[in-house]
């Protein structure tokens, strides 16, 4: 047997173990199971506007952020300001324009944050998409600082 | 819900995939029944954590039938099935990189099941799922694409949106690799 050919063999083999103890009885009812507890369009609705609030919120804390620590009267003063503000308001402007692939990637730079210890995520929270507008609300308080 | 139809176990992926547009669950659950396996062997090949195969392919499958109207016969649905694995197992490292348990890259391994099964691994085995980690992504996607499931390079280019011949060079690449890990 040639190199590629054994090659080939071995590769066959791969992750057999792992599929013959798959349950795929079991598989297949979960899976039923969840598509009928998330219907398709709400799940892609919310999925979708979930992301661009995260990203919004992103973005605006994360300018608060550096516009909170700029000293007053520094030499950026007003327009510095000014031009801060543009340029989120430029970047939020343009969240409609991003793919669900780049908002994820924005949520997960979101994710990254609030999972860090500044944040006061609600007790029992694992993900962000199981919080409800309450428990969002205090976490946003929370980033505010 | 829409009342499941006959059919026979000779029910064409694209009647099933008609039948859930449907309404009908039970095609849902035929075409699991049909790819989970072959599915599993995939992303285990690929680098899935064994004890994470199985919500990788209810994950695979619940984007899959979401996104079924993406499905245009491109492709085998298997095929098309197989890609959506790739993504979702690189959005699982994503995520398992950020909370630092278990990333891809290390191999770990599910120590659970037969031990007999385990000590019979061979080292040649190990070694290739080792290096098949190295390879960048579309190599090892198509190298599994073809030497673990069988396909043609123009079944593979047209679920990767890509030529057979860039397909068949990404598999001789891999397999150049693979053959200086292995040997």
């Amino acid at each position: 047997m040639n190199d590629e050919a054994r090659l080939e063999s071995l590769a066959k083999r791969l992750g057999a173990s792992a599929a013959e103890r798959l349950d795929v009885a079991a598989t297949a009812r979960n899976v039923v199971a969840r598509l009928r507890e998330q219907p398709l369009r709400r799940t892609i609705w919310a999925q979708q506007n979930w992301l661009r609030i995260a990203a919004a919120v992103l973005i605006v804390v994360g300018g608060a952020a550096v516009a909170s620590r700029l000293p007053r009267g520094s030499r950026f003063g007003a327009a510095g300001e000014r031009s801060a503000a543009h340029g989120a308001h430029f970047v939020a402007d343009d969240l409609n324009d991003l793919s669900t692939d780049q908002l994820r990637d924005v949520l997960a730079t979101f994710d990254e944050l609030v999972s860090s210890d500044t944040v006061a995520v609600p007790e029992g929270s694992t993900d962000l998409r199981e919080l409800d507008a309450r428990q969002l609300r205090a976490v946003l308080r929370s980033l505010e600082g | 819900m829409a009342h499941p139809q006959l059919r026979t176990e000779t029910s064409s992926d694209a009647a099933l995939i008609r039948a859930w547009q449907a309404g009908d669950e039970q095609a849902a659950a035929e075409l699991v029944e049909r790819h989970a396996r072959p599915l599993a062997r995939f992303l285990a090949g690929a680098g899935a954590p064994d004890a994470d195969v199985d919500d990788l392919v209810q994950e695979t499958f619940i984007r899959a039938f979401r996104g079924v109207d993406r499905f245009r016969g491109q492709c085998q649905f298997r095929t098309w099935l197989l890609t959506i694995g790739g993504n979702v197992l690189k959005d699982f490292g994503r995520r398992a990189a950020r909370r630092k348990v278990m990333p891809l890259d290390e191999g770990v391994r599910d120590v659970t099941g037969d031990p007999h099964e385990h000590a019979e691994a061979s080292e040649v085995e190990a070694l290739l799922a080792a290096g098949l980690k190295e390879l960048p992504r579309l190599q090892r996607e198509v190298f599994l694409l073809r030497a673990q499931q069988g396909l043609e390079y123009e079944e593979i280019a047209a679920a990767l949106a890509t030529t057979p011949g860039a397909a068949r060079v990404h598999y001789h690449h891999a397999v150049k690799r693979l053959k200086e890990i292995v040997k």
